[in-house]
């Protein structure tokens, strides 16, 4: 192995690890959103994707830089979470009917996906930046500033994730409700209101990421898909119940999917993808970092 | 611990042991056994029933799954997929020696692919996952399999995909029987399995698996039966669909909208009962034939609402509304 | 006179067709520990549950100082001060004791006396000040039943309902846990005990009521129910033979 292809295999774990952060990012809202009402919420790669192509709206129609359109975008998608939680989980959650909120969730997916290629059509989209494709070398490493600004707002997000769900009183509360929805209600705690939280919160880092998504791939409607399958996947193999085990997952993906892709070549890095999760899934199914047999 | 029953677990199979059942079941195979002679065979309607029965066989397919077993498989659109791809391969290499379309052979083995591959993956799958986890480790094997037809080379024409030779096509008539057909023979295997002692063992394991399996029930095995009857009969259904569309390709036959159709039949109608899928048949095949004809592309965000609104408003089902109905009176 | 602090009129109770309370009845005073005991199944959870909201009763009235409260739901019962401490401690295991006792003191009502309560709490269990930082689920038996007593007062609770509080624990920390009781009772803390330990739960007990099959088919003084025969024969020799925890 010459050193240009050590340079080479050092770049594609630096893009594994960045694409691997917006994938653990989408994986801790799945977790949050799991770990209070017991609901897979598939749907959130497509709100993800829905929210870059708001990203990528606001960029064309009214000039919003992407990273300035965060100010805009996350109370919307909070907005939009706790009106998806009351709207359309609310019953399901209160009745533990794992079922209906998984194909409530489906659905939504699929109504996301066809309205996104009946409004942005399926062609794949970007935002371009006049600088976030300006890039630095370190060791012989190419980075581009899009993808360091992705990293450093993922950082951010993750940190204030974990703040909030340690130092405020309803994060400790979302906590108490993922362990035991009865007895938080002893509490006083109001579960819809917990939920709603959780729910708030997931969107708000489906649209972070998507955001960063918006500025750095091209995206399609159904490329939400994707990412909800490889979100969960970092959630099995992180755990449910864990916010830093749901980001490590994300990387373990992002680079188990780049270096596939140098390695193997593209299109088989979804064969094994998704065979890794399988294989991950039946021999670890409480995930690798997670708490182990505490929850029915 | 308090928990209220899931729809599926309140519903109890119900089958045409009353009178009026048996009369309907009878009225009903009167009419579409006779249909065909007083109606045109161009006619939309007997493309729609066509559609309809594809639907009831999928759903019935599924439902002997999440109806019986509470598992919820999100790979259907793989068996459906081996159906199709199964047909299209035996009649490009000439395999059977068959010259005419709905070969019984041809059929059988198409089923008995999925069946293999249900088995295969069914048996790690099975064996240490269920819930959330299991629908979505199917989702993962039946992506796997998506890629491995676009990676198949000679074998499955990657995303080009196979092309049986339309030439052969007369009238929807032979479609319209062998339909109906396979939709009576598919609700009716749902029938007996669920009289049978498969059923009640897939029963008693829906409602406590622990307790099953201390009562010597085998539960991986019943499971896994269960798991394989169900993709054989979602597999027949794909065999039928492929003789129908004669170009057989990821995007025909492996697209999503196969994994999400046999689900709303069978919620539509009322999972875990005989006549639940066939009532979401009929529904989801005239929502589907009607929006396809009508508004073309839109239909999956037709299906996605529907979904949301079945589950939401309806979550017994039209079979749980008729229930409901007669509560009230 | 005035109305009981709690008041049970003939209520009925079901899980879907099983109907487990038949026309129960009991008032709870204002400043008293009620104990209430029975065999396993009897229904003693069950009537905590729907009290607390947790579970809505078929028929009948449950009133809080004479003011009807069986049709709110479980997070204003506890607003009114009703706290249920359930059977099995239920705490948050992942989360500390802090973390725990701060949940106890959710509600806005609760928040502005939290120092006073964590005050309270502190000063009956020295034991949790130390252990303050730990996981709930690494604590022992006995500490996690005063976490779970702690959290309820943390509520600033008027009624405090315990089910099996001694459920688990080494005689020596049984009683403990009831002197326990006893003290926070004569803090002004009225309390509805629901025990197995009949024997020492009649001995604290102001008021006992006997639930069998889920009906109230006794009730009187504790002690007078703890010389009561047919109390001794059917519940005190019983638990003798049971093993503890
Ligand atoms: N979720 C439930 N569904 C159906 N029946 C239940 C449920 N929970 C309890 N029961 C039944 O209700 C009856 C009363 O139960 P409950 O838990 O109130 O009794 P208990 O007096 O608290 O008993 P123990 O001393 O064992 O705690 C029992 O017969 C029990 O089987
Ligand atoms: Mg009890």
């Amino acid at each position: 192995m010459d050193s240009f292809q050590a340079v080479l295999i050092a770049q594609t774990i630096v893009n594994g690890i960045l694409l691997g952060t917006m994938y653990g990012m989408a994986a801790i809202g799945l977790s949050l959103i799991f770990g209070t009402m017991r609901i897979v919420f598939i749907a959130q790669g497509s709100v993800l994707v829905f929210f870059a192509y708001l990203c990528f709206w606001l960029f064309k129609l009214a000039g919003i830089d992407p990273y300035l359109s965060i100010i805009i975008i996350i109370p919307g998608a909070m907005v939009l979470g706790a009106v998806l939680y009351y709207g359309l989980f609310k019953e399901a959650a209160a009745l533990q009917d794992r079922i209906s909120s998984l194909l409530i969730a489906v659905g939504l997916m699929f109504i996301l996906e066809n309205f996104m290629t009946v409004v942005w059509t399926p062609n794949p989209r970007s935002v371009v930046t006049s600088y976030g494709f300006a890039s630095f070398t370190v060791l012989g490493i190419h980075l581009t500033l899009n993808r360091l600004l992705g990293l450093g707002i993922a950082i951010l997000a993750t940190i204030g994730v974990f703040l909030f769900l340690k130092k405020t009183v309803i994060g400790t509360a979302v906590r108490a409700t993922s362990e035991d929805v009865e007895a938080s209600t002893l509490m006083g705690i109001n579960p819809n209101r917990v939920n709603a939280v959780a729910f708030a919160i997931g969107m708000a880092l489906a649209a972070i990421s998507g955001i960063n998504v918006a500025s750095t791939y091209s995206f399609d409607p159904v490329y939400g898909f994707d990412v909800a399958i490889k979100a969960l996947f970092a959630l099995t193999l992180g755990g449910i119940g864990t916010i830093y085990g749901a980001l490590a997952g994300g990387i373990i993906i992002g680079l188990v999917e780049m270096l596939g892709a140098y390695f193997v070549g593209g299109g088989w890095t979804q064969a094994i993808l998704f065979a890794f999760f399988l294989v991950a899934l039946t021999f670890r199914p409480q995930g690798f970092f997670g708490r182990t047999g505490q929850k029915a | 611990m308090a928990k209220s029953p899931s729809f599926i677990g309140s519903l109890k199979p119900a089958g045409p042991e009353s009178l009026t059942n048996l009369v309907i079941i009878v009225l009903a195979l009167v009419f579409f056994g006779t249909f065909l002679f007083y109606t045109d065979i161009d006619s939309i309607i007997v493309f729609y029933l066509f559609y309809c029965f594809i639907f009831i066989i999928i759903g019935q397919g599924w439902n002997i799954v999440a109806g019986y077993t509470g598992q919820i498989s999100l790979g259907s659109h793989a068996f459906f997929g081996i159906g199709a791809y199964t047909t299209a391969i035996i009649w490009l290499r000439d395999i059977t020696h068959t010259w005419y379309f709905f070969d019984p052979l041809v059929m059988f083995l198409s089923g008995l692919a999925a069946a293999v591959f249900a088995v295969i993956i069914g048996i790690p799958i099975l064996s240490r996952l269920r819930g959330d986890y299991f629908s979505f480790a199917t989702l993962a094997a039946a992506q796997v399999f998506t890629v491995l037809v676009l990676r198949g080379g000679k074998l499955t024409e990657g995303a080009m995909g196979l092309r049986i030779p339309g030439t052969l096509f007369e009238d929807l008539g032979i479609y319209y029987w062998t339909g109906l057909l396979l939709a009576i023979l598919a609700t009716a295997a749902v029938f007996f399995v669920t009289r049978s002692r498969l059923g009640l063992a897939l029963r008693a394991i829906s409602e406590d698996e622990m307790s099953a399996a201390s009562h010597g029930i085998s539960v991986l095995r019943y499971k896994l039966i269960a798991f394989a009857i169900g993709a054989f009969i979602i597999g027949v259904g794909g065999n039928l669909y492929a003789y129908y569309i004669f170009s057989i390709s990821p995007p025909a036959v492996l697209n999503l909208n196969w994994l999400f159709y046999p689900i709303l039949v069978c919620i539509l109608g009322g999972n875990g009962t005989i006549g639940g899928p066939v009532i979401g048949g009929f529904v989801v095949g005239a929502i589907v034939v009607f929006s396809e004809t009508l508004i073309g592309r839109v239909h999956p965000m037709v299906s996605g609402v529907l979904i949301i609104l079945v589950m939401k408003f309806l979550p017994t089902g039209l079979i749980g509304l008729k229930a409901k109905v007669f509560q009230r009176h | 006179m005035a109305n009981p602090l709690l008041e049970v009129k003939d209520l009925d109770v079901s899980y879907g067709d099983i109907h487990v309370l038949w026309d129960v009845s009991l008032s709870v005073e204002e400043g008293t520990i009620v104990a209430l005991v029975g065999a396993n199944g009897a229904g003693k959870t069950t009537l905590l549950k729907t009290v607390s909201g947790l579970m809505h009763a078929r028929k009948g009235e449950i009133t809080l100082s004479g003011e009807p409260i069986q049709h709110l739901r479980a997070q204003e019962i506890v607003d009114r001060g009703v706290i249920h401490v359930p059977e099995g401690r239920r705490l948050f295991a992942s989360l500390t004791v802090m973390e725990n006792l701060r949940l106890g003191a959710y509600l806005p009502r609760t928040r502005p006396l939290f120092a006073e309560s964590l005050e309270r709490v502190f000063s009956l269990f020295p034991v949790l000040k130390d252990r303050k930082e730990q996981k709930a689920g690494t604590l022992s038996g006995g500490e996690q039943q005063m976490l779970a007593i702690g959290r309820a007062v943390m509520a600033h609770p008027r009624l405090v309902m315990l089910d099996e509080p001694s459920l688990g624990l080494s005689p020596i920390l049984v009683k403990t846990i009831f002197q326990l009781i006893s003290t926070l009772n004569e803090q002004k803390t009225t309390i509805l005990l629901v025990e197995q330990n009949v024997n020492q739960a009649l001995k604290i007990a102001h008021q006992a009521y006997v639930l069998k099959n889920g009906k109230i088919v006794m009730c009187g003084r504790g002690c007078d129910l703890l010389v009561n025969e047919e109390v001794c024969k059917a519940y005190i020799g019983e638990r003798a033979r049971k093993p503890n925890g």
